[in-house]
């Protein structure tokens, strides 16, 4: 009863952003003059109204969902990792050229690209938390900036070594990786593919890790009270690099299952154009950093850009309607965020005060 | 004496709970009225409600036999009534003076006229004989001295009536005698002081008469004179206190061994200077000190969270300096923090995320890294039961405990431990009577059985009743070691504030 009732107090905050974020919606699109009901069920159908079009928005949720995984079990620790953008290309790109160019079948392609798509990531977020931990470099700063050497390195590989000279136009990306390696498609004909199923799992695993056991249990009360872990002998410094290596894993394997499932190469500033990590970010605010809520809430943030195509293709509202709602939602997320904030630092200035 | 003060049948209710129910008191002219009572047994809402700062719910506030409703502070300020806060509320970058006259501020047409303040406070303080220096900068001061000024500045808004929340828990024996002999002084000169505190002895000392509130409610109105610290704490508990008894018992080995530790301090003053000391199995050695002389490093470098620079620290005869946490831990010491809020738990926790702190590593409640839950809730569970601490579920957040609640959730989680040496600092700050005295009798317990305790505290009579040693740190250094059977209260104050050994 009682921890019903917790469940409950705690979905009230995002159900509310939700239902702001909503209400800008709802401005926004009567100024276009469609009505606002029509708008919003042609939304619903974009996103959900058939197999198709539910199948895109899972695909879509896809890579939302692993770095909106690996963001909440950073935040959970304590510590921020906005460095998700980064790991996510280097692991994308990894796994791109791992599969272009390791030897053997298919399937040995698939797998050592996924591995090396994830170490990619992993050891990007671990050159953050070794800096933070021998230098102490502020996370903060230091994972977001290392995004942008992280897009540009990318973006190098595949405009002089590795591109593609294959085809006819000069773009910017690498050669098609060989069928074998790919990611199989959950149904034919729809982009749905196996990334999802492994992220769901994933969100899975890391619900259980930080319930039930040892590491999730000190991860989580370093998060919490860094000092009182401290104090109860928990090994910071190795809780924050196993963290950051996580988090910086599960960006990379978002990138790499992009390339795999859906791209099948990698093409310079597609992960990073429709704001995959942000989008993460907003995913874990908003299901303040539990892994299930913060794959529903992937969900549901992809279901609101693919329902924003689906409303730009029946209707004069245009796309962007979906930029209005979630700008609504992260104004009022950041809110709280900042809110809790400050009432922290307040009460440790009180509790100062008093010792 | 004639009353200046009546709150009548004071209600207020917070929704379902009750903080007041029916409190009445009068409060003459020229008396020290003390207010006593538990934590939570509705003292600061009734001061909130006179001050102005809450509405009660009903009953009525007369001011010489005149109804009044403060809807603010300042309509309460108005009717001569001042509050000396718990926590300074003063600029530490300004001067006394300056700290005093502000919002009532001496003026030159429409400049700040400094030396009529400086005047005008000398000669308030050298009236009610408040010995302060008027140019000083408040953050120059010793504590003492700040709360000094903050009684000026109340007195300099005009108040007949003045109310002091818990003034002494920040200050050194000597303030606060101090304090006391300047509140007889205000209370002659026909001020009407109102003293909230749970120190019974100070109370006893100063106070004309008490009146004791437990659950909201007056559970007794005495005259300070016919009354006894016995008579008036069992008014506040709602049952008999045993009082702890120490039996003389013969001290074993030395297990806990510190040789000359010494950590460099920042300004090249030592925060540990060459500290020595032993600690017995079978005894309780007390660490006396005023906040701040160096007991703090000597804790955190005794557990592993700070690094000392020289000297050596055994445990059970093994070499512990500088080791880890989990291995100064492993090596078998437990740890009662000083700050529980700060070091001592997560607040966003549950209940049994705090209590398993530690337990949670060993053997016994986990299985390759997997914790076993069912065994865990057994053993918080029965913490509960046999420590009596109330709390809603084990899942309930530790943030929602009271203080006392909180503090045994640690005081059993670490005498869990079952170390043989226990490092129990300032275990009952806060805390209320009832659960004061189960965890003094816990530590005795401790003892009792064998092993080792240190005890550090800044409260004097919590040394005093507890310890069989008392040493007496002062400026990073141990200055002193008494038997407590002989030591006694002046010596140990004396120590403390920098003295020689008698």
């Amino acid at each position: 009863m009682k921890q019903w009732k917790q469940t409950l107090s705690s979905l009230i905050h995002p159900l509310i952003a939700l239902l702001i974020g909503f209400l800008a919606g709802a401005i926004a699109i009567s100024v276009t003059g469609t009505p606002i009901l029509q708008a919003y069920q042609e939304m619903w159908t974009g996103a959900f109204g058939n197999l198709y079009f539910l199948t895109s928005t899972l695909a879509r949720s896809t890579p939302i969902i692993l770095l909106g995984l690996g963001i909440s079990l950073a935040f959970r620790s304590g510590y921020f990792n906005l460095g998700a953008e980064g790991q996510m290309v280097l692991g994308a790109v990894a796994a791109a050229l791992t599969a272009l160019y390791m030897p053997g079948s298919g399937i040995v392609k698939l797998l050592a690209a996924m591995a090396a798509g994830m170490i990619a990531g992993g050891l990007w977020s671990l050159l953050a938390a070794w800096m933070d931990a021998k230098f102490k470099v502020n996370l903060l700063i230091s994972t977001l900036l290392l995004n942008y050497i992280a897009s540009l390195f990318a973006g190098y590989l595949v405009t002089e070594p590795f591109k593609d000279t294959t085809g006819s136009a000069a773009l910017a990306q690498s050669r098609m990786i060989e069928q074998g390696a790919w990611l199989p498609k959950l149904f034919a004909g729809m982009s749905l593919h196996a990334g999802f199923v492994l992220a769901v799992v994933i969100a899975i695993l890391l619900t259980l890790l930080l319930r039930y056991t040892v590491f999730g249990y000190e991860l989580k009360i370093t998060g919490q009270n860094p000092l009182f872990a401290a104090y109860g002998g928990v090994n910071r410094t190795r809780v924050m690099i196993l963290c950051m290596l996580t988090s910086g894993a599960l960006a990379g394997l978002a990138g790499t299952v992009e390339v795999l499932g859906s791209q099948y190469r990698y093409i310079d500033g597609s992960l990073t154009a429709p704001g995959y990590a942000w989008t993460g970010l907003m995913a874990t605010l908003l299901a303040n950093s539990n892994p299930l809520g913060t794959t529903i809430a992937a969900v549901f943030l992809a279901a609101l850009q693919t329902g924003a195509m689906g409303l730009e293709r029946n209707t004069n509202v245009p796309l962007e309607i979906s930029s209005v709602i979630q700008a609504a939602l992260i104004l009022f997320i950041s809110a709280r965020f900042t809110y809790s904030f400050l009432k922290r630092r307040k009460e440790e200035k009180n509790n100062g005060a008093t010792v | 004496m004639e009353t200046i003060l009546e709150m009548e049948r004071i209600t207020k209710k917070y929704g379902q709970f009750t903080a007041n129910q029916e409190i009445s008191f009068a409060l003459r002219e020229g008396e020290i009225h003390a207010i006593v009572g538990e934590n939570g047994a509705g003292k600061t809402t009734l001061m909130r409600i006179l001050y102005g700062m809450e509405q009660p719910t009903s009953g009525t506030i007369r001011i010489h036999g005149a109804e009044k409703r403060f809807a603010n502070p300042a309509e309460a300020i108005d009717s001569g009534i001042g509050m000396v806060h718990q926590h300074f509320m003063l600029f530490p970058s300004r001067t006394i003076a300056e700290n005093i006259v502000i919002g009532n501020e001496p003026r030159k047409s429409i400049w700040f006229d400094r030396k009529q303040a400086i005047a005008q406070v000398g000669a308030l303080a050298e009236r009610f004989r408040l010995p302060i220096a008027p140019g000083q900068k408040v953050g120059d001061c010793p504590l003492g001295t700040q709360q000094r000024v903050e009684i000026l500045k109340v007195l300099y808004n005009g108040a007949k009536i003045i109310i002091l929340d818990e003034p002494t828990a920040v200050l050194t024996p000597l303030e606060v005698k101090e304090l006391l002999i300047t509140l007889r002084g205000l209370a002659e000169q026909g001020k009407s002081i109102i003293l909230i505190t749970h120190k019974l002895h100070e109370v006893m000392e100063v106070a004309d008469r008490i009146t004791v509130l437990r659950n909201g409610r007056v559970t007794g109105q005495l005259e300070a004179s016919q009354t006894t610290v016995e008579e008036v704490s069992r008014l506040m508990v709602g049952r008999e206190l045993d009082g702890i008894r120490r039996e003389t018992q013969q001290a074993g080995q030395p297990l806990l061994q510190v040789n000359r530790l010494f950590i460099r301090g920042k300004k090249g003053k030592p925060l540990l200077d060459h500290v020595s000391f032993h600690v017995r199995s079978g005894e309780i050695v007390g660490i006396a000190g005023i906040s701040g002389n160096g007991q703090s490093e000597l804790v955190q470098a005794l557990t592993g969270l700070l690094p000392v620079d020289e000297g050596t620290v055994l445990l059970q005869g093994k070499e512990i300096t500088n080791r880890s946490v989990k291995q100064i831990r492993e090596a078998g010491l437990a740890h009662i923090p000083e700050d529980r809020y700060l070091w001592g738990t997560a607040k966003e926790a549950s209940v049994k995320d705090n209590a398993i702190m530690g337990h949670h590593r060993l053997k016994e409640f986990q299985r390759g890294g997997i914790l076993r839950q069912r065994k865990l809730d057994q053993l918080v569970t029965g913490w509960i039961n046999s420590f009596a601490i109330k709390t809603s579920s084990l899942a309930n957040k530790a943030q929602n405990l009271s203080g006392g609640n909180l503090q045994k959730v640690i005081v059993a989680r670490e005498i869990g431990h079952a170390t043989p040496f226990l490092l129990a600092c300032e275990p009952t700050r806060g805390v209320d009577i009832g659960a004061m005295e189960f965890i003094h009798q816990q530590l005795m317990d401790k003892r009792n059985r064998g092993e080792a305790v240190l005890l550090v505290s800044s409260e004097l009579s919590e040394i005093m009743t507890l310890s069989d040693r008392i040493l007496v740190m002062f400026e990073g250094k141990v200055v002193g070691e008494l038997n407590a059977e002989t030591a006694t209260e002046e010596q140990i104050s004396l120590l403390m504030a920098g003295g020689k050994q008698p």
